[in-house]
C-alpha cells in the first residue's frame, strides 16, 4: 500500500503543442487522496487541455503522469478508466436518444445486457447519492441539471477514484450549483479526489481545498484555499489588476421616441409552445436584463424580435413602428443589430474575410456599393475603422474572421452589429466563453451603447452581469417572463428560485 | 398460387435481408455503406468465380465474403479514417465494381460463345419441417442461405440491443464523443461493422449468381443493394423494421416474376412488373413521416487533440 504522502496522481513537466500554439507548457502538480483541487484560469489558460490530457483525449508532447508513483500511460480515455479517473466533460457526452441507464452503463458493462437489472441497479445508486432520477427516461426529456447527475453516475459505475468536471456549474442555476457544491464535498470526504475546472473565484473558494492557477498554459500558483483570497487570485489568473467598467446612473431620455414594446408574444415550435405570453418595453437608453437558465426560450425571443422566427400570436413595436409583419431584412433596415449566442453558426461566415464579414448582413445598403458592384475601398476604411475603435488585434480587414482569437471575433461582431442597431441592440449572452479582459471590453461597449440612447436587451446565464449592467431585470422560465424587477429588488437567492421556475410569492416567504 | 407466391417473396427476401440487416449495422454506428450497390455486384461475381473455378458452392461463397470485405475495407479506409465524404466515395466504388467484375471476367473467360453457367444452390427442405402443409412450403424449402439468414437475423437483433456491443454500436451513431469519452475506439468499432456488411453484402450478391440464377452477368444486381440500402431507411434504422421492409420487396419482386411469367395478363407490359419494386421504393421513401436516424449518421468521426 503506497503510503499516504504519496500523491495519487502526480502530474510531470507535462507540454501539450498545438500547430501554432503552446497549450500546456511544463505543467507540474500533483493530485491528492480526498482532496477537492480547483484549477482556476481564463479561457484558453490550458486548463482543459492538461485535464484532457490526464483523461486520455489528448496525448501529451513531453512529460510523464505518475500514479501512486508509479509511471503510468494513458493513451485513450479507456486507459484512464483503468486508472480510476473519470471526466465529466462541459458539454456532456451524453447520447441524448438512449435511456440513462443505457448511458450509464455505456462502457462499463461488458457482453450481455439485461436492461432491467441494469436500470435497477441504476435506481439504487441514484437513491444512494439522493438523486432524484428515472433511470428509464430518455435524456433529451431531461434538464440539463439533471442530465449532470446522469454524467456524476455515469462515474461512480466506473468506480473512479478521480473525477474531473469541467466548468460543472456553466449550466446550473445557483440553488443547484449550491448541490453540487455538496456533492463534491461529501465525494471528497469518502476519500476520493475531484478536479473542479473554473473560472469563477466564488467557486473556488467555497468547495477547493488547493487551487491550481493558470495562465498562457503554465501554471502561475499552487495554494491552499485557506491561505489565499480572491483578489490574488484574480491578479495570478489575469496577470494584472482589472478595473470594472462605471455604469452611470440615469441617461437622459429622448422625447421622440419610446422604445420597443413588446406585446403578448407567443410562438410555437410544432406543438410545443417555445414562448408563451411575453410582454415587456424597453425604453431608449435603457438595458432590459434577461436572467434564465438557458434553453427556456432566450434564443427563441431573440429570434422572433429579429424576424427569423415565426411567431403565433403579438406584437412587435419599435418607437411607434409595427414591426410584427416585416422581414428579417426590413427589421436590421429600422435599425436592430443582433449579437447571437453562437456567432459560428449564427453571425459569420468563419472563412472570409473581416470586411467581408462586416458588409454580409446589410448587403443591400448603398453605403457599400458603387454602380452596382461592392465597393471594397469604403468596406475596408469602415472595417479598419471598427478595427481601431474596438481595438480588436487584427492584421487588417482582409484578415479571415476564423483566424481571429474568441475575443476579437466577438468585438468584431459587436462593431458590425452596434453599427447596425440604429434603435435596438440584442445580445444573447455576449460574454459567454470570453476571458475577463474580453467580457470588460464588451460591458464598456454595451454601456457606450446605452448612453448612446439604444434600446438594449442583454440576455445572460451570468447573474453578475445582469446585476452589473441592468436597469430592469426580467427572469425568463419555460418560455414565459415570470416577472420584471428593479435590480434592488432581487437578490441571488430569489433570482434562483424565480429561474427554477418557483412561484413569485412562494419565493418572497423565502427570501424575506 | 398465394402459397407459391409468398413461398418465392422469401426466396426474394434472402439477399435483401442479408443487405438491409447488416447496412441496418453499420448505420447505427454512424456509417452509411453506400457502396453496398458494388459490394452486392462484387459479391455476385466473386460467388459465381469461386464456384465455377473450384466447383464447389463453398468456395463460391468464400470468395464472395472476401471480395464483400475488400470493397467494405477500402470503403471504410477512405470514408472512416480519411476521412472523406461517404456518398461521394461509395458511388465511385460502386462505378468501380462494374468495370473491375467486366474486365476481370473477359480476363479468365475470354469471351464465350454460350454464358458459362453453375449448378444454383440446391434446395434442401428440411426434414420433417418442410412436410408441415403451407409453412413447410413458406419457410422451409428454400437453400441453405436462406436459412443461415433465419439464424442469423435473430442473433444480430439480440446482439444490437442486449448486449454492450450493441450499445457501442448505437452511441457511437449517435454521439460518437460520448463512445470515446466512456472507452470505446469509435472508428475501429465503425470499421469492424462496416467490414461486418461488406462481408452480409457479399453473400447477398453471391444469392443472385450462385444461389439462385447459376450464372454472372455484370447488371444482374440491377439496384437491389440500393434497395437494401432503403429499406435499412424505410426500417427506421430498426432490424424488425429492415425485416418487414425486405419482406415487402421480396413480395413485390416475387410478383413482378409472376406477372411476367402469366405475360401480365396481355393487358400491362413486361417492363412495368420489373419496374415495380423499384417504383415502390421511391413511393415508399417519400410517404416516410417518422425518422429516427442516428444522430450522427454520415458524419466522420474526427478526434481533436
Amino acid at each position: 500500500m503506497a503510503s499516504l504522502e504519496t500523491p495519487l496522481f502526480s502530474l510531470k513537466n507535462i507540454s501539450k503543442y498545438f500547430t501554432r500554439v503552446v497549450a500546456n507548457n511544463n505543467i507540474s502538480f500533483d493530485i491528492r487522496r480526498g482532496e477537492v483541487l480547483a484549477l482556476l484560469g481564463e479561457n484558453g489558460a490550458g486548463k482543459s487541455t492538461i485535464m484532457k490530457i490526464l483523461y486520455g483525449l489528448y496525448q501529451m508532447d513531453e512529460g510523464e503522469i505518475l500514479k501512486d508513483g508509479n509511471p503510468i500511460q494513458i493513451d485513450s480515455p479507456k486507459d484512464a478508466i483503468k486508472n480510476g479517473i473519470a471526466m465529466i466533460q462541459q458539454h456532456f457526452s451524453l447520447v441524448s436518444a438512449h435511456t440513462v441507464t443505457e448511458n450509464i452503463i455505456l462502457g462499463s458493462k461488458r457482453g450481455r445486457i439485461d436492461l432491467r437489472t441494469a436500470s435497477r441497479e441504476v435506481g439504487e445508486m441514484a437513491d444512494k447519492y439522493h438523486f432524484d432520477l428515472d433511470p428509464n427516461a430518455l435524456i433529451r426529456d431531461l434538464d440539463v441539471g439533471v442530465q449532470q447527475k446522469v454524467e456524476i453516475l455515469k462515474t461512480m459505475f466506473q468506480e473512479a477514484q478521480l473525477l474531473i468536471m469541467d466548468e460543472p456549474t456553466a449550466v446550473l442555476t445557483p440553488q443547484e450549483s449550491e448541490n453540487l457544491m455538496i456533492f463534491v464535498r461529501q465525494f471528497a470526504a469518502a476519500g476520493h479526489s475531484v478536479i473542479f475546472i473554473t473560472h469563477k473565484l466564488k467557486e473556488v473558494m467555497s468547495v477547493a481545498d488547493r487551487i491550481i492557477v493558470m495562465r498562457d498554459g503554465e501554471v502561475h500558483g499552487d495554494l491552499l484555499c485557506q491561505e489565499t483570497n480572491e483578489s490574488e487570485l484574480s491578479r495570478l489568473m489575469i496577470g494584472r489588476d482589472l478595473i470594472a467598467p462605471h455604469k452611470p446612473e440615469a441617461v437622459k431620455q429622448m422625447d421622440d421616441k419610446n422604445g420597443l414594446v413588446v406585446r403578448h408574444l407567443s410562438s410555437k415550435e410544432k406543438e410545443t409552445v417555445s414562448l408563451s405570453d411575453i410582454n415587456f418595453t424597453i425604453k431608449p437608453g435603457e438595458i432590459l436584463g434577461v436572467a434564465g437558465v438557458s434553453g427556456n426560450g432566450q434564443e427563441e425571443l431573440c429570434e422572433v424580435l429579429i424576424g427569423a422566427r415565426a411567431h403565433t400570436t403579438g406584437q412587435v413595436i419599435l418607437n411607434y413602428e409595427d414591426l410584427t409583419d416585416l422581414s428579417l431584412r426590413e427589421r436590421i433596415a429600422k435599425g436592430i443589430g443582433y449579437v447571437p449566442v453562437n456567432r459560428y453558426r449564427d453571425a459569420f461566415v468563419m472563412s472570409m474575410s473581416l470586411a467581408e464579414n462586416m458588409f454580409l448582413k446589410s448587403t443591400y445598403d448603398p453605403v457599400w456599393q458603387r454602380h452596382g458592384f461592392i465597393n471594397f475601398s469604403q468596406l475596408n476604411r469602415q472595417t479598419d475603422a471598427s478595427i481601431l475603435e474596438y481595438n480588436i488585434k487584427a492584421p487588417g480587414a482582409d484578415a479571415v474572421t476564423g483566424s481571429l482569437s474568441g475575443g476579437n471575433q466577438q468585438k468584431m461582431l459587436l462593431a458590425r452589429e452596434v453599427r447596425l442597431a440604429k434603435s435596438l441592440l440584442i445580445l444573447n449572452q455576449p460574454t459567454r466563453g470570453l476571458d475577463l479582459g474580453a467580457i470588460n471590453n464588451v460591458h464598456t461597449t454595451i454601456l457606450k451603447a446605452r448612453e448612446e440612447n439604444k434600446c438594449i436587451l442583454l440576455i445572460s446565464t451570468e447573474l453578475s452581469e445582469i446585476f452589473m449592467l441592468s436597469d430592469r431585470i426580467a427572469v425568463m422560465y419555460k418560455g414565459r417572463i415570470v416577472g420584471i424587477y428593479e435590480p434592488k429588488e432581487l437578490n441571488t437567492e430569489r433570482i434562483g428560485l424565480l429561474m427554477a421556475g418557483f412561484d413569485d410569492h412562494q419565493d418572497e416567504e423565502v427570501a424575506l | 398460387m398465394i402459397i407459391n407466391l409468398l413461398s418465392r417473396a422469401i426466396t426474394m427476401s434472402t439477399p435483401l435481408f442479408f443487405g438491409s440487416v447488416s447496412e441496418v449495422v453499420a448505420e447505427r454506428s454512424g456509417v452509411m455503406v453506400t457502396a453496398i450497390e458494388g459490394i452486392f455486384l462484387l459479391g455476385a461475381w466473386g460467388g459465381f468465380v469461386g464456384t465455377y473455378l473450384w466447383g464447389n458452392a463453398i468456395f463460391g461463397l468464400l470468395l464472395a465474403m472476401i471480395c464483400g470485405i475488400a470493397v467494405a475495407a477500402i470503403y471504410g479506409v477512405v470514408t472512416i479514417f480519411m476521412k472523406q465524404h461517404q456518398v461521394v466515395t461509395g458511388t465511385a466504388l460502386n462505378i468501380l465494381a462494374i468495370g473491375f467484375c467486366a474486365f476481370f471476367q473477359r480476363v479468365l473467360f475470354g469471351i464465350p460463345q454460350i454464358p458459362l453457367q453453375i449448378q444454383p444452390l440446391s434446395v434442401i427442405p428440411i426434414p420433417i419441417l418442410s412436410e408441415i402443409p403451407v409453412l413447410g412450403e413458406l419457410f422451409f424449402n428454400k437453400n441453405i442461405l436462406t436459412y443461415v439468414a433465419y439464424v442469423i437475423i435473430p442473433i444480430i437483433h439480440y446482439m444490437l440491443y442486449h448486449t454492450s456491443l450493441g450499445l457501442a454500436i448505437r452511441s457511437s451513431g449517435e454521439n460518437p464523443q460520448a463512445a470515446d469519452v466512456a472507452g470505446i475506439n469509435v472508428n475501429r468499432l465503425r470499421f469492424l461493422t462496416v467490414l461486418f456488411a461488406g462481408m452480409m453484402g457479399g453473400i447477398a450478391g453471391a444469392f443472385y449468381s450462385v444461389g439462385f440464377l447459376g450464372m454472372f452477368t455484370t447488371n444482374m444486381i440491377g439496384g437491389r443493394g440500393w434497395i437494401a440500402f432503403a429499406i435499412c431507411f424505410l426500417g427506421n434504422w430498426q432490424i424488425t423494421g429492415a425485416v418487414i421492409g425486405t419482406f415487402v420487396f421480396g413480395l413485390a419482386e416475387a410478383l413482378a416474376i409472376y406477372m411476367q411469367s402469366i405475360g401480365g395478363g396481355g393487358f400491362f407490359p413486361n417492363e412495368l412488373f420489373i419496374a415495380f419494386p423499384y417504383i415502390l421504393t421511391i413511393v415508399l421513401t417519400v410517404m416516410r413521416r417518422n425518422f429516427s436516424v442516428p444522430a450522427n449518421l454520415g458524419i466522420p468521426y474526427i478526434k481533436e487533440g
